[in-house]
């Protein structure tokens, strides 16, 4: 199961201003034994490695961090935690014995209690059976009792402070934030000796309430395990953390002695050294080609900016600040309640995606499985779709015209002749985008709308997309591009969004684009050279 | 944060009760069958007499136990097709298995919640343990039954003992015994929904996985639900018996729709977590008071189709409405 050699090193940066180099390796000899000990758990689903080879250790009373970028193993990591996935491989220990819960409720009764970042209240059910559950109250005929649920509830929500919720109510008529509460009061009630806090503030607009229920628990000696996307949040309230990134534990820092461009750093990654030379942009003096002015929507707060001819946008953000919207909204995929889209000067119809893409907006949407491909088609038959008035004879489809243009487009995209006969349900994902993209392009747009088009696809499949990109945008094309990896978005876009919280908070380009500036703006902490 | 001072008091600030009468299927699909007896009323003069009514109830149980049953299902965003077949076995069963009095009666509802428990609890094995689709696995079970009850019976026939046909369409202290059993089912019901069972099937409905971790056993409250639908789908098929006083293994079939005319027309959404069985109960008996409109109308009963069908998409737009609205309500 679990090999020595596989250890990740356990750094403690003692120096404030000192660098990896200098970091001193610290072995766990600690004085009392770790309460929760994570060595060596790795997770792969399919061929997506989600976890490998992580350790890290959080001590009775301590509230211990959780850093990372999207996609770095934190989730999954939780989920194991909390009982519902099983590590393939590794060893859990928790309070020095063998940790490997098979579900929620074996978590639980070993003391491991989660507030999820999805909240998994139930909205047709009041807040007291929620809280209750799977435990309600009986009355005395032996059914539950609404009552003495809502009493238990009351009791419950008063003990941790919250004031504002009524226990009757049902689940889905309360705001973001009290559900957002209730999920941590549920998590709380189960009187857990580790706690886990996954993103427990994303929706609370006062998280000071938390910051004192996670002090008053630490100091009862209970271990939290703290997810926050927020340096400022974390600092205040943890003294360790530890960086996960592409599914491997980095290091466990000492935070009070770690600068945030050091902690960026680790959470980012220094691979990314190679600099590319991107040629700027061929403008030819004309204006804009995607001009987006005062965009609201759903999450989404007047959004303003423009894309040129050649150029390459990216959009940096983490999770959920609004960035989907902004895309499905250009796709005709989402009602926009606010704001115009011209594409060359002439206003954009986004009322549906076939309006949008006479319009001139191709888009590549984030789940192919269900939003973009059909698996039961023959791959060329994928392609073609959105031309079929054009490879038409008479009233029936010319497969030779057809496959023509399809035999052009798989060009574009490096995609191997001898795929277009498959159907595209057997092709690997990476194939499958690359075919998702030769459509996009074959329907003929001027502006290419991507969000997320290399999630999932292997490296070299990366490269062609990259490839295919690049050309589009040096013929006169422009590219809006959202990308969980920021790596990417440097090493591709010209220059780069940054969105939190609905709005555009950063715009980086050239020498300034790059990973640490968009962390710190994505993190909301503005720009770090500030 | 600190320790709880004095007595604790429930705060009360719940939405008002205009939003949550509007928001309610239930209270809808009443309007609406109140407003359709009125109707009646008016065109027909005994329409509101003890006769009348107890007809009513006898033709309509049958499917208002039906619809009980595959409430329990939808509610859990399920479907249950196998109403049909296990109304039709239950009822061929009774038309030729069953003995004259008290005995002979109790027997056979024992037989026939007995089938509907043992169809229901493979559809429930296929659907929770198994992980199959409802659709498929209920209409599987469906034809089986349908085959089944032609076994029986292969022709329209039989006959049901004069104990069951008379006893259970009559009346009891007066009172209608089929009310007395709509009412214990409605009774049962409303007991069951506050046990563990009841609010797992909310909880399923509207959302597995947040049930799951919410630690509901889910696969238990499915397998259950699916048996409790299938001994409702029995009794219905008995009552059709009674009422009818032959068999007949044709019969589910006019039910399947109708079963789900009325779950949908008393408010049950069929995404599951909304609604309940009195909507569902209320919703058949206003299908067949529609019948009745019609026919005193002077309608020919070609059109009743046409109009449950509208009544139908009539339930449904106002429920959509009617749930906009009261979301809009000020809290």
């Amino acid at each position: 199961m679990f090999e020595a050699g596989a250890v990740t090193k356990t750094v403690v940066l003692t120096d404030p201003r000192g660098d990896a180099a200098s970091a001193q390796v610290v072995r766990p000899t600690g004085t009392h034994a770790p309460y929760l000990r994570a060595e060596g758990l790795s997770k792969a689903y399919g061929a997506t490695i989600a976890l490998s080879h992580v350790s890290l250790e959080v001590h009775a009373g301590e509230v211990h961090a959780l850093l990372g970028e999207n996609g770095a193993g934190k989730s999954t990591l939780v989920k194991i935690l909390s009982g519902i996935v099983l590590a393939d491989q590794g060893r859990l220990e928790v309070d020095g014995r063998p940790f490997e819960p098979g579900s929620l409720l074996g978590a639980r009764s070993a003391g491991v209690s989660t507030a999820f970042q999805e909240l998994s209240l139930l909205p047709n059910l009041s807040v007291a059976v929620n809280l209750m559950l799977p435990n309600l109250i009986k009355g005395p005929t032996g059914i539950n009792s609404a009552r003495r649920n809502e009493q238990a509830a009351a009791a419950l929500l008063q003990e941790f402070g919250v004031t504002t919720v009524d226990p009757a109510s049902l689940v889905a008529d309360l705001s973001l934030a009290e559900k957002q509460r209730v999920e941590i009061v549920r998590a709380l009630s189960h009187r857990p000796r580790l706690l886990v806090l996954d993103e427990p503030t994303a929706a609370l607009a006062d998280p000071g309430w938390l910051f004192d229920i996670v002090e008053r628990l630490s100091g009862e000696g209970v271990a939290i395990l703290y997810i926050s996307h927020r340096l400022a949040e974390v600092r205040r309230l943890c003294r360790r953390g530890t960086v996960l990134r592409n599914g491997r534990s980095i290091e466990t820092v000492d935070l009070t002695g770690t600068p945030d461009a050091e902690i960026f750093r680790m959470m980012v990654g220094t691979s990314q050294d190679e600099l590319k030379h991107k040629a700027a942009p061929n403008r030819n003096g004309r204006g804009p080609r995607l001009a987006v002015q005062g965009l609201a929507g759903r999450n989404v707060h007047d959004v303003s900016f423009e894309v040129g001819d050649g150029e390459i946008l990216g959009v940096a953000a983490l999770e959920g600040q609004g960035q989907r919207p902004i895309f499905r909204m250009l796709a005709g995929l989402e009602p926009m309640t606010a704001g115009s889209v011209t594409v060359e000067g002439k206003a954009a119809d986004l009322r549906s995606p076939a309006a949008a893409l006479r319009s001139g907006i191709g888009f590549l949407p984030e789940e192919r499985k269900t939003e973009g491909i059909f698996l039961g088609l023959k791959t060329s038959s994928n392609i073609s779709l959105p031309v079929l008035g054009r490879v038409l004879r008479g009233a029936f489809i010319s497969r030779s015209r057809e496959n023509a243009l399809v035999a052009e487009a798989s060009e574009r995209v490096d995609l191997a002749k001898r795929y277009q006969g498959m159907r595209i349900a057997a092709l690997s994902g990476g194939n499958q985008q690359k075919a998702l993209l030769a459509r996009v392009l074959l329907s003929g747009p001027r502006n290419l709308v991507l969000y997320d088009p290399t999630r999932g696809v292997d490296v070299g499949t990366k490269q062609v997309i990259y490839a295919a990109i690049r050309s589009f945008v040096e013929q006169g094309g422009s590219a809006l591009i959202y990308s969980t990896e920021l790596a990417e978005l440097v090493h591709l876009a010209h220059r780069c969004l940054v969105v939190y919280g609905g709005r555009i908070v950063g715009d980086v380009a050239g020498s300034l684009l790059t990973e640490d500036r968009l962390v710190s703006f994505a993190t909301g902490h503005g720009d770090i050279a500030a | 944060m600190s320790a709880v001072a004095g007595p604790l008091r429930v705060e009360r600030h719940r939405r008002p009760v205009a939003g949550r009468l509007l928001g309610s299927g239930t209270v809808m699909v009443t309007v609406i069958y109140l407003l359709l007896l009125l109707v009646y009323a008016l065109c027909q003069k005994n329409a509101l007499s003890m006769t009348q009514f107890s007809d009513q109830l006898s033709n309509g149980l049958p499917l208002a136990l039906a619809a009980a049953g595959g409430t329990l299902v939808v509610l859990m965003r399920g479907f249950d097709l196998s109403v049909a077949g296990v109304i039709a076995l239950a009822d061929v069963l009774t038309a030729t298995h069953a003995a004259d009095g008290q005995m002979g009666a109790l027997l056979c509802l024992l037989m026939v919640v007995g089938v509907g428990l043992l169809v229901g609890a493979v559809n429930g094995f296929l659907v929770a343990y198994a992980g199959l689709q409802s659709i498929a696995c209920t209409l599987a079970t469906m034809i089986i039954c349908s085959g089944a009850a032609l076994l029986v019976l292969d022709a329209p026939g039989g006959s049901v003992p004069e104990f069951i046909s008379d006893n259970l369409t009559g009346t009891l202290l007066a009172v209608p015994v089929p009310l007395i059993i709509a009412l214990v089912v409605l009774f049962g019901w409303a007991v069951l929904r506050r046990t563990n069972w009841g609010v797992g099937l909310y909880a399923l409905g509207a959302d597995e996985t947040a049930a799951r971790l919410a630690g509901i056993p889910v696969r238990r409250v499915k397998f259950l639900a699916f048996c409790a639908a299938g001994a409702l789908y029995g009794v219905a098929g008995m009552m059709l018996a009674a009422a009818t006083s032959n068999g007949d293994p044709g019969a589910g079939t006019s039910y399947l729709l109708l079963v789900f005319a009325a779950i949908a027309i008393g408010g049950t959404t069929f995404t599951g977590g909304r609604g309940g069985l009195l909507g569902s109960m209320i919703g058949a008996a206003t299908l067949l008071l529609l019948q009745k409109v019609l026919f005193s109308l002077g309608v020919s009963s070609f059109y009743t189709g046409i109009g449950q069908g509208l009544i139908m998409i009539a339930a449904v737009l106002i429920a959509a409405f009617s749930a906009r609205l009261a979301r809009r309500m000020p809290r």
